[in-house]
């Protein structure tokens, strides 16, 4: 029996059994409290299809993560994104809808990593502070009116395009992660970084890539949250970081699992396990503070199993 | 028809006021193995790191081949056919093992963007195989191997595109004998196809059995290159050094009295995975060596007798019955340690030889800390103990091993440490500051003081203790006394 864990533990296989035990773990539980409000086939598709718009942002998210780095500015980035493409929506119909988003989005993950790799600051401030000019952009352009999509162009916030456009997104980052440098060096620069450099990976470039394929993924997350929020509202005050978070959480996901092979998967899983906790606090009718602080602790304590820390070892 | 292979030309660096490499003018040979040796901090490391691309060139120039070589990097100088193996972890976790082999070079598999992960996995296997690595897997992440396993496969990464140059670069400190085999078998069969192994190395017994020719280096200056067929070690240490040693590298008493009285006592203790059941006294006044294979738990019992150690069972006593527990009670109670891993256990690495020295002094310094006041004192004991310095506020990262080694010292015994633990004291160092080191914990004997030397060289243990544990599978295995008749084999029986 021992032997036979020890096997499936150097496999491959193991971080797709760990997920997968945690899924039903907690799907168990819930279904064991609400019977009759949770978790039937509808109710996990539709769980799912929430779990998918975040899983896309945790996608762009790892290419930071992995390298050590963080990006604050993914929500103002979905809310820039979110209002620019349902402006040019009006006028250009899903053209502008599905283009604008993913520009923009692009365009301010170049910028986080030009200032970021210019200003040599950490990132955790650079996108905190970019964060807030995204933000204040936003108001300018709405002058604080709500944002609304067309009925016309909700497509992708429903079964089956909303599945397709994550999809694609999915197999995309994997791609990028297994079949280009970009994945290597990313792996490289996160494990050593002046090992890479001493192979010649040039850094700050592909810091650089990492950061704007970061915001490419956020514009796709953008088209996915407005076809399926249908509306936005430009964020101000640091509102728009409270959207960091669902994302990272799906990012934390893959890097605890990345050395079973499938980080993929495992920020997909991962937002889906979020997505169940929440609606299952929701049909329990428990008030949103005690959801958050449950989906807190169920994030720290996973982490914590997958990553069984060194004793010892520094913390930082 | 010429040999000449790569010739060096007045190649000079300075590190800021360090003047590492001053002028060195050597020539290589095809098929050759070409020994570089010289104390720590003789430029070596130094010479080398610039002709692969890891410090920038300073003065002077490299021709390989008849044509100028300047690599930026060492990919770059992978291109031009030179490469190099560390002495530390030079492969990058979280990448499988065929990215680790290509890391840098990947372009030979992409196309149109477009990385064929399938085809450098196949060739990363086909030259693991060629190596006889099979039993690696070349898709597999390599966390899952080991340090020597990692190592080996750093050895196929630096030389499977058959570089003219190979620098090893005192890689086999950190292999056992099976990996040093490996190595060796192919540096000899890259000198066989004709290129030439610039090898680093403080073992003189493998130089002189490996290289073909060697050349000293002594203070950044060149001294002298050499047949290795025609010196022998002691001609080879009075080079490096510039004098003759003296017979005091080790004790030469055999009648030492150890005094009964007892400084430490160790109890029962047990560490998971590391140590079982390990009990023994250390005396005032006694050099108590622990020796053994690398992985048998010794390096574990310095951490347990410095209440370093987790989930730590059993007990470290003081002659006045205080339990050592943790490590603020150990320093408080005049206990001293110097870790294996100098760099990341025992040094502050990014701060001054003063801050590293005065550390654990300051909280008897009173309140208020006067820059005057730590000046003094890290002054007086770098001096003591002779840190080849410019001044106090030098960054330690800036030493080389032996005078990282020297601060370590001084920092404790600035603090008047009673019990000293010392792990694998000369690791990586010199003779001359070898020397040293042996003539001070001589002298820390004969005041009184307590001394754990443990260490992984055999002649060391034999050369300074007074007693001597084996240590085997986390448990004492064997106990010697010192006497002049002591063999090496004897020890070894024992170990495995």
């Amino acid at each position: 029996m021992k032997e036979s864990y020890q096997k499936l533990k150097s496999t491959h296989w193991y971080g797709l059994v760990i997920l997968a035990v945690l899924v039903f773990v907690f799907w168990g539980i819930f279904k064991i409290l609400t019977p009759s409000n949770f978790g039937t086939m509808p109710k996990m598709v539709s769980y799912l299809q929430s779990s998918l718009i975040y899983a896309v942002g945790g996608c762009g998210l790892y290419f930071i993560c992995v390298m050590g780095l963080f990006d604050f500015s993914v929500g103002a980035n979905i809310v820039l994104s979110s209002i620019i493409g349902v402006s040019l929506c009006t006028s250009f119909g899903y053209a502008g809808l599905l283009i604008t988003p993913i520009l923009c989005g692009t365009i301010m993950g170049l910028f986080n990593g030009l200032v970021y790799s210019k200003l040599r600051i950490p990132s955790m401030i650079v996108t905190t502070g970019l964060a807030l000019l995204y933000e204040s952009l936003g108001v300018f352009v709405t002058n604080g009116s709500e944002k609304i999509l067309s009925e016309k162009f909700r497509a992708f916030g429903s079964y089956p395009w909303n599945f397709v456009l994550a999809v694609l997104a999915f197999f995309l980052c994997g791609f990028i992660l297994k079949y280009t440098k970009v994945g290597t060096y990313t792996y490289a620069i996160g494990s050593n970084e002046n090992t890479a450099k001493n192979m010649g990976v040039n850094v700050n470039k592909y810091k650089i890539i990492a950061f704007t394929l970061c915001g490419m993924f956020t514009g796709i997350m953008s088209i996915l949250t407005i076809s399926y929020g249908t509306s936005m509202i430009a964020a101000s005050n640091m509102s728009s970081m409270s959207r960091n978070f669902t994302p990272l959480m799906g990012t934390f996901f893959g890097l605890a699992l990345k050395k079973y092979g499938h980080p993929i998967i495992a920020i997909i899983v991962g937002e889906f396990i979020i997505s169940l906790i929440f609606n299952g606090f929701v049909s329990l009718g428990a008030p949103t503070t005690v959801q958050n602080i449950v989906t807190g602790a169920a994030l720290l304590l996973i982490v914590c199993i997958s990553i069984k820390p060194v004793k010892g070892e520094v913390v930082k | 028809m010429s040999n000449l292979l790569l010739r060096a030309e007045h190649i000079d660096k300075h590190f800021g006021v360090t003047h590492a490499v001053k002028d060195v003018s050597l020539d290589f040979e095809k098929g050759e193995i070409h020994a570089l040796i010289g104390e720590n901090g003789s430029g070596k490391s130094t010479f080398t790191n610039m002709l692969c691309g890891i410090y920038q060139m300073g003065e002077g120039k490299f021709t390989l081949d008849g044509k100028e070589v300047r690599p930026k990097n060492q990919v770059d100088a992978n291109h031009e056919g030179i490469s190099i193996i560390v002495q530390e972890m030079g492969t990058l976790s979280g990448l499988t093992v065929a990215e680790n082999i290509f890391l840098g070079n990947e372009d030979q598999f992409v196309s149109k963007g477009i990385k064929n992960t399938a085809k450098m996995n196949k060739q990363a296997q086909e030259y693991l195989n060629e190596y006889g690595f099979e039993r690696m897997i070349a898709t597999s992440v390599i966390d899952h191997y080991n340090f020597e396993d990692r190592k080996l496969i750093e050895i196929v990464k630096a030389t499977y595109f058959k570089p003219k140059v190979v620098v090893v670069d005192e890689t086999t400190t950190a292999l056992s004998q099976s990996g040093r085999d490996e190595l060796f078998k192919h540096m000899r069969r890259l000198k066989e196809l004709g290129s030439c192994i610039i090898f680093i190395s403080h073992d003189l017994e493998e130089i002189l059995n490996l290289s073909d020719r060697i050349s000293i280096l002594r203070d950044g200056d060149f001294i002298k290159t050499v047949k290795a067929d025609s010196v022998n070690e002691e001609e080879l240490k009075k080079l490096m050094v510039g004098r003759e040693l003296g017979d005091n590298y080790y004790r030469t008493d055999y009648d030492s009295y150890i005094p009964a009285e007892v400084a430490l006592s160790v109890k029962n203790v047990s560490v998971p995975g590391q140590l079982s059941d390990i009990s023994f006294e250390l005396h005032k006044g006694e050099i108590l060596g622990i020796g053994g294979l690398s992985e048998c738990g010794m390096h574990e019992v310095g951490k347990a007798v410095f209440g370093a150690s987790y989930d730590r069972a059993g007990e470290v006593v003081l002659a006045d019955q205080t339990k050592i527990n943790d490590i603020t009670t150990a320093i408080n109670h005049s206990i001293a340690y110097a870790s294996k891993d100098r760099d990341n256990e025992s040094l502050v690495i990014n701060d001054t030889i003063k801050d590293n020295i005065t550390l654990p002094s300051m909280r008897d310094m009173g309140m208020f800390l006067s820059d005057k006041k730590l000046n003094h004192f890290a002054e007086q004991y770098a001096e003591l103990m002779s840190v080849k310095m410019v001044n106090v506020d030098q960054f330690v990262s800036n030493l080389s091993g032996g005078n990282k080694q020297k601060v370590v010292l001084a920092r404790w015994i600035g603090k008047q440490s009673d019990i000293v633990v010392l792990d694998s004291p000369t690791r990586g160092i010199d003779v001359k500051v070898k020397a040293d080191i042996y003539a001070l914990m001589d002298r820390m004997r004969k005041e009184g003081k307590a001394i754990l030397m443990i260490s992984e060289e055999i002649m060391e243990l034999i050369g300074m203790s007074d007693r001597i544990f084996i240590m085997k599978d986390g448990k004492i295995n064997g106990e010697f006394k010192r006497t002049p008749e002591l063999a090496e084999e004897t020890l070894i029986e024992k170990m495995i």
